[in-house]
């Protein structure tokens, strides 16, 4: 049975084919979510790594200190 | 869209990398800076000894011999509870410690590698055949506390444990030859 063939192996190029080709990006749009998310990632991996500090600085002081000394 | 834009965008980008990597440099320095600072203040360090025993003759001469084993107390006052760890068994089975006084734990094994740990307390190291393990601490509390092998030693691995009595310092008192037992209480 006859296939079609694929229009990916026709184009000469990966240039030619839209399939391989990224989205046009309107740079207005870019620009303007590029200035909120640095941020964002920042307060978020901020906010994961205080919690874990906070959790080792209280498991160090409550739990590691009172259990006496070791050597 | 000026030419300049993507530019900028990447200077900010690399800026926020750097402030991030400045805030990570202080975390592992404050973290390393707690580490030091309870070590030299309070003597907290991992127990780190290199000491040679040989097993194939623990049992006959030397420190580890059955009747120094357990605790005993030297002239000068320094506590020390010397252990076997072998398989399946510590000898002896129950270890008298008085309560709020230095006291080294020192540990070897004849067949295979053991561990072990105090539940409540900071102390834990391995037993490794060859070597002697030793241990500084001080018990902040009296009671009993379950001391098993935490290294899976073999088929009877998990009935592999001791008992650490601590004593308060009224309760610890050593015998004519400077040993402490469970029994005696």
């Amino acid at each position: 049975m006859a296939r079609e063939p694929d229009p990916r192996l026709q184009a000469s190029s990966a240039a030619d084919s839209r399939f391989d080709v990224a989205d046009e990006v309107d740079e207005a749009a870019l620009a303007a979510v590029m200035r909120y998310v640095p941020l964002g990632a920042g307060v978020l991996a901020g906010t994961a790594v205080a919690l874990l500090v906070l959790g080792y600085l209280l498991i160090y002081a409550l739990v590691f200190i009172p259990r006496g000394t070791v050597g | 869209m000026s030419e300049r834009q993507p530019d900028m965008q990447e200077r900010r980008i690399l800026g926020t990398e750097l402030l991030w990597s400045f805030g990570v440099g202080v975390l592992i320095a404050a973290t390393l800076s707690v580490i030091v600072f309870t070590a030299l203040t309070m003597g907290i360090n991992p127990p780190s000894n290199v000491e040679r025993a040989d097993p194939k003759t623990l049992h006959l001469s030397g420190e580890f011999t059955e009747h120094n084993l357990g605790t005993s107390v030297a002239a000068d006052g320094t506590v020390t509870a010397r252990i076997i760890a072998t398989q399946f068994m510590f000898v002896p089975h129950c270890i008298a410690v008085p309560e709020g006084r230095p006291v080294t734990l020192r540990l070897a094994a004849p067949d295979v590698i053991h561990g072990i740990l105090i539940t409540g307390t900071n102390v834990n190291t391995m037993v490794v055949p060859g070597f002697v393990a030793q241990v500084h601490t001080q018990f902040t509390r009296s009671g009993d506390l379950l001391m098993p092998c935490h290294e899976y030693c073999g088929l009877g691995h998990s009935e592999m444990w001791a008992t650490v009595q601590v004593l308060p310092e009224g309760d610890f008192r050593p015998d004519g030859n400077g040993r402490v037992s469970c029994a005696q209480r």
